[in-house]
C-alpha cells in the first residue's frame, strides 16, 4: 500500500518521513502560540498557525523540519506562521543539523495579514540563505494538494535542493492571480491541463528548477530527501555563475513559447503529449538530455 | 358464415405502405436505396406521420438521436400534431419542445435526469399529459404490448446503404425500439454518424430499418458512470469495507449490480486491495450486470472479474473493453456489445444482489430520489433493487438470504435476493437521508400521481448501510424491530437521535445491528490509502493506457 503525499495531512508526512519516535515539536500545541491578526478579523485560529516545526532524524541523520499544513487557510503565510520556519532555520545555522527540511505546500502570503506576512516571507528567504551560507542544506519538498505558490515560490527556489512529484506545482502568481490580473485569454485557470502544463512537477523538473522527481508517495519523498542529505549542497560562485547562465539561457530559447508542450519541443521532445502519461521512473530515464539543465 | 376473406386483416401494413408511398413522393430522386439526406429529413417526418401516432424517439441513458429529435421540433403542427412519445430517458431541451410546439401531446417514459425541472412545470400548466413513469423493463414490455410504436426514430454509429446499422459499444435500446417498430407494422428510420460501404458488423439488420440519415455532427453521447477516485471520501472507504466484509464476504456475493455513485464506486476501487487482503478473490464479485465503470480497471486487472455484461458503454473506455474480451461482450469486430434490455433482465434475475445510494429513506425502509418540483422517474434501480419473486435457480448467496428471512418469518423454502441501501446519514448540504415521510409523497399529491414515487420498496430492502453500520432488515421479526434497525444505523437524523437504546442495543447483541467494530474493522484503517486508484490517471495506467477518459475529466 502506497502512502500518498499528496493527500495526506502535514502531521502524516512528518510522521511517514522521520525515523520512528523522533520527531520532537518545537511550540506544540500547549503553548498556544497562534495569529494575532485573525481573532481581530473574526477568523478561526489553528494552535500550530499552518505550520509544524520540530527536530528528528531521517535514516538517523538528525535534521529539522518545517511542515506547512494546506488544510489551514491554504498553508498561508502569516506573522507566527513565517517567524517559525525562520527560527528553525536561525536555530540551524547555531546547532548546524544535518539538513532543514521545508515540507511546503502554500498559496503564498496571508492576505489577512497582509504586511507582516510578506515581511515574514521574506525573511524566511534571507534565513534559507543564512543556512546555506552555514553549510546547513536546505531541502524542500512539494507535492500537496495546494502547490507551492507566491512568495514562497521564491523562497523554494532558494533552496539547496528541490524534490517534486508529478503532482506538486511550483510557481509564483497562482493559476486564479494571473487570470485575474491578465485576463482568461492570457490564461484560462479552470483549464487544468494547461495549468499542469505550466506549473506541474514534469514542467518544473525539464525546466531545472526542481532537482529531483518522485512518485507520489510518502516513501519515495523520503528515499529522495535521504540522498539529497548525502549530496550535500554546492554554494560555490561557480555554481551560482551557472545558475545565473541558465536563466539567462531559458529567456533567450522559450521566450517566445506560449505553453509548456512549445518548450517541451523544444527540448528535443518529439511528442510532448505522451509524456503527461509515462510513469516516473520512463519520464526520468526518457528525461535524460532533454532538460534545460 | 361469412367468408373469412371479406374482413381485412392488414389495415396497420397498409398504411405503413400509404406512409412508405407518401415518402417516396416527399423525396423523389434525393433518396438513394434507404439513404435520405439530412436537409430532407423535415420532409420525410411529416410525410410518415400522421396525428396521434406513438412515436418512440430515442433517447437513452447515454446516446441521443439528437438530430432526429431537433428534425421533429421542426415539423408543421398543422400535419403533425397529437404525438404520443415513447422515451426511456428524456435528456434534450427538444424533448419537451414538442409539447409546447404543439407536435406531441401525451408521453410514456421512464427517466427523465436533466429535464426533470422543466417536465415538472409543463405537467403543472397541463402542457403535457403523462400516461405512466416505468421502469426502463416495464416500457420496453409495453412496446410489445399496448403501446407499440407506429414510427421509431433511433440511432446509431454507422449504416450501409442497404440500412444494415452498427451501433458501435452504445447499443443500448435500439435493438428492443426496432424489435417492437418493425415487426408490427412501423416505420423505422435512423440517424447514423456515418454511411459506409460495409458496416463493421451488423448490429440491426437493413430489412428492419426504413430510412437511414447521416447525421451532420456525430451523436451526443454523456459520459454518465465515471467518477473521479479523487473524489471519493473516507466516510466512503469506510462504508465500502463494511460492504466487503459484512456482507460480500457475508453471503459469498459472486454476482451483481452496483448502482452509479461514489460510495459504489468506493467498493469497486477496494476490491484488489482490501478485499484482496481479506482472501476473497474468487470468492465475491465475479459476475455482473454493470456499465463499463472506469473505477472497476483495477479490480479487472487483478483478476477479480470474470464477465461483464452492460447495459450501455461509457466514453473512453472503448479500447480497454475491446482489449479484455474474456471479461466483456464483444462483436467479431472487437467492440463492445451492449443491450440495455437484456442487462436489465440479467440484472433482475441472475443476480443475487444490488447495491445502490438513494437521496431519502424512512421508516420502513422505503427510499426514493424524488424531491418536490422534479418529476425524474425511475430508470433501472427499481428491477434491479427488487426481489426477483419469479426467480427459481438456486445459488448459495441466495438460499442464504432466503433462510435469514425465513427465520422470522417461517414458509416454504425460498431464495432471497439481497438488495443493499448504501448511504452517508447525512448527505449534501447537511440533508438528512433518513426522515420521517418521503418528499415523494408531496410530489405525488402536487404532479396528480397515482402513486408516490418510491425506487425501492421497503418490503424489498434486505440491509441499509451507513457509516454508522449495516442493519440487516431480514433479521428483524417485525415492523417495530425493523423500524429500530434502521433507526439504530441512522446516525444523529432526527430519526436516528429517536431510536430506543435498550432496542437497538438488543438488536446488536442478535446481530441485526452490526457496527464497524463488531465486523472487525478498525475505523482508523479506513483511509484513501487503501484505494487501489485515487485519480483518473491511476485509471488511465492501471488499464496501461487503454482508458482514454473525456477532457472534462483530465488534468493532463
Amino acid at each position: 500500500m502506497i502512502h500518498s503525499y499528496y493527500e495526506s495531512s502535514a502531521r502524516a508526512r512528518i510522521a511517514g518521513l522521520l525515523d520512528a519516535d523522533s520527531f520532537h515539536e518545537w511550540l506544540f500545541a500547549e503553548d498556544r502560540v497562534t495569529s494575532p491578526h485573525l481573532a481581530i478579523l473574526e477568523q478561526p485560529a489553528a494552535f500550530d498557525d499552518g505550520v509544524i516545526i520540530g527536530q528528528g532524524s531521517i535514516a538517523e541523520k538528525q535534521i529539522f523540519i518545517a511542515a506547512q499544513e494546506g488544510g489551514f487557510m491554504g498553508g498561508a503565510v502569516g506573522e507566527v506562521h513565517g517567524a517559525k520556519i525562520v527560527g528553525v532555520l536561525e536555530r540551524a545555522v547555531r546547532d548546524h543539523p544535518a539538513a532543514v527540511l521545508l515540507l511546503l505546500e502554500t498559496g503564498g502570503v496571508r492576505l489577512q495579514e497582509a504586511n507582516a506576512g510578506l515581511i515574514a516571507v521574506s525573511e524566511v528567504m534571507r534565513a534559507i540563505l543564512s543556512a546555506r551560507a552555514a553549510g546547513v542544506p536546505v531541502i524542500v519538498a512539494i507535492g500537496g494538494q495546494y502547490g507551492c505558490f507566491g512568495g514562497m515560490g521564491i523562497a523554494a527556489r532558494c533552496a539547496s535542493t528541490i524534490i517534486m512529484s508529478e503532482e506538486g506545482r511550483l510557481g509564483l502568481s497562482g493559476p486564479e492571480v494571473i487570470e485575474t490580473a491578465r485576463g482568461v485569454e492570457e490564461y484560462d485557470s479552470r483549464d487544468r491541463a494547461l495549468v499542469w502544463r505550466t506549473v506541474g512537477g514534469k514542467h518544473r523538473y525539464l525546466l531545472g528548477e526542481c532537482d529531483m522527481i518522485v512518485p507520489d508517495g510518502i516513501a519515495a519523498f523520503q528515499h529522495a530527501i535521504t540522498a539529497s542529505i548525502e549530496k550535500g549542497d554546492d554554494w560555490s560562485l561557480a555554481a551560482l555563475e551557472q545558475e545565473h547562465q541558465l536563466l539567462a539561457d531559458r529567456v533567450k530559447r522559450f521566450g517566445a513559447c506560449k505553453d509548456g508542450r512549445d518548450i517541451w519541443r523544444e527540448l528535443g521532445w518529439a511528442d510532448p503529449d505522451a509524456l503527461a502519461m509515462m510513469d516516473n521512473d520512463e519520464f526520468v530515464a526518457a528525461a535524460q538530455g532533454h532538460r534545460a539543465k | 358464415m361469412p367468408n373469412p376473406t371479406e374482413k381485412i386483416w392488414d389495415h396497420e401494413r397498409q398504411r405503413r405502405n400509404q406512409k412508405l408511398a407518401r415518402a417516396a413522393s416527399a423525396l423523389g430522386a434525393s433518396q438513394r436505396d434507404k439513404v435520405v439526406p439530412a436537409d430532407m429529413a423535415v420532409q420525410l417526418l411529416e410525410a410518415v406521420l400522421e396525428p396521434g401516432d406513438r412515436v418512440c424517439l430515442e433517447g437513452n441513458n447515454q446516446k441521443q438521436a439528437d438530430f432526429l429529435a431537433q428534425a421533429l421540433t421542426r415539423v408543421d403542427p398543422a400535419r403533425v400534431n397529437k404525438l404520443h412519445m415513447l422515451q426511456s430517458v428524456l435528456a434534450l431541451p427538444e424533448h419537451l419542445d414538442l409539447y409546447e410546439l404543439g407536435i406531441a401531446e401525451q408521453l410514456d417514459f421512464s427517466f427523465s435526469g436533466p429535464q426533470a425541472a422543466r417536465l415538472a412545470r409543463m405537467v403543472g400548466k397541463g402542457q403535457i399529459r403523462i400516461g405512466a413513469i416505468h421502469t426502463y423493463l416495464e416500457l420496453f414490455s409495453r412496446y410489445f404490448v399496448d403501446l407499440t410504436p407506429h414510427v421509431a426514430l433511433v440511432v446509431a454509429q454507422s449504416a450501409d446503404a442497404q440500412g444494415n446499422l452498427y451501433t458501435g459499444p452504445n447499443t443500448e435500446d435500439t435493438p428492443a425500439i426496432i424489435e417492437a417498430t418493425a415487426f408490427k407494422n412501423g416505420i423505422v428510420i435512423a440517424q447514423v454518424n456515418e454511411l459506409v460501404d460495409k458496416v463493421p458488423r451488423v448490429d440491426i439488420p437493413g430489412d428492419w430499418v426504413n430510412f437511414v440519415i447521416p447525421s451532420p455532427r456525430p451523436h451526443f453521447i454523456e459520459p454518465l458512470f465515471t467518477r473521479d477516485p479523487a473524489q471519493i471520501s473516507e466516510i466512503q472507504v469506510l462504508m465500502a469495507m463494511m460492504a466487503i466484509k459484512g456482507i460480500y464476504a457475508e453471503y459469498g456475493v459472486q454476482r451483481l449490480n452496483h448502482g452509479i455513485g461514489f460510495d459504489t464506486a468506493a467498493i469497486e476501487l477496494l476490491l484488489p486491495t482490501y478485499a484482496a487482503s481479506l482472501g476473497l478473490k474468487g470468492k465475491i464479485c465475479s459476475h455482473w450486470a454493470l456499465n463499463p465503470h472506469p473505477a472497476m480497471i483495477p479490480a479487472i486487472e487483478a483478476g477479480f472479474v470474470k464477465s461483464i455484461h452492460s447495459f450501455g458503454s461509457e466514453l473512453g473506455m472503448e479500447n480497454y473493453i475491446a482489449a479484455r474480451p474474456d471479461v466483456f461482450f464483444t462483436g467479431a469486430d472487437g467492440t463492445m456489445r451492449s443491450n440495455r434490455a437484456f442487462s436489465q433482465a440479467a440484472g433482475h434475475y441472475a443476480c443475487d444482489l444490488f447495491i445502490g445510494s438513494t437521496l431519502q429513506i424512512d421508516l420502513a425502509g422505503n427510499s426514493s430520489t424524488a424531491t418536490l418540483d422534479r418529476i425524474s422517474g425511475f430508470g433501472g434501480a427499481p428491477n434491479m433493487g427488487a426481489d426477483a419473486a419469479g426467480r427459481r435457480h438456486a445459488s448459495p448467496a441466495w438460499l442464504r438470504a432466503g433462510e435469514q428471512a425465513r427465520s422470522q418469518r417461517p414458509g416454504i423454502p425460498r431464495g432471497r435476493k439481497l438488495v443493499v441501501q448504501m448511504v452517508e446519514t447525512f448527505r449534501e448540504h447537511m440533508q438528512p437521508a433518513f426522515v420521517a415521510e418521503l418528499d415523494a409523497w408531496k410530489l405525488a399529491e402536487s404532479a396528480g400521481m397515482p402513486l408516490p414515487p418510491v425506487m425501492i420498496y421497503g418490503d424489498d430492502v434486505t440491509h441499509i448501510l451507513t457509516e454508522e453500520g449495516i442493519a440487516n432488515l431480514l433479521l428483524c421479526a417485525n415492523a417495530e424491530e425493523r423500524e429500530q434497525a434502521i433507526r439504530g444505523v441512522a446516525g444523529y437524523t432526527e430519526m436516528g437521535l429517536g431510536r430506543d437504546l435498550r432496542i437497538v442495543e438488543n438488536l446488536r447483541d442478535r446481530g441485526v445491528i452490526q457496527r464497524a467494530e463488531d465486523l472487525g474493522i478498525d475505523k482508523r484503517d479506513a483511509t484513501r490509502d487503501l484505494l487501489a486508484a485515487r485519480s483518473i490517471k491511476d485509471l488511465v495506467r492501471a488499464s496501461g493506457g487503454l482508458y482514454q477518459p473525456p477532457v472534462r475529466f483530465r488534468n493532463w
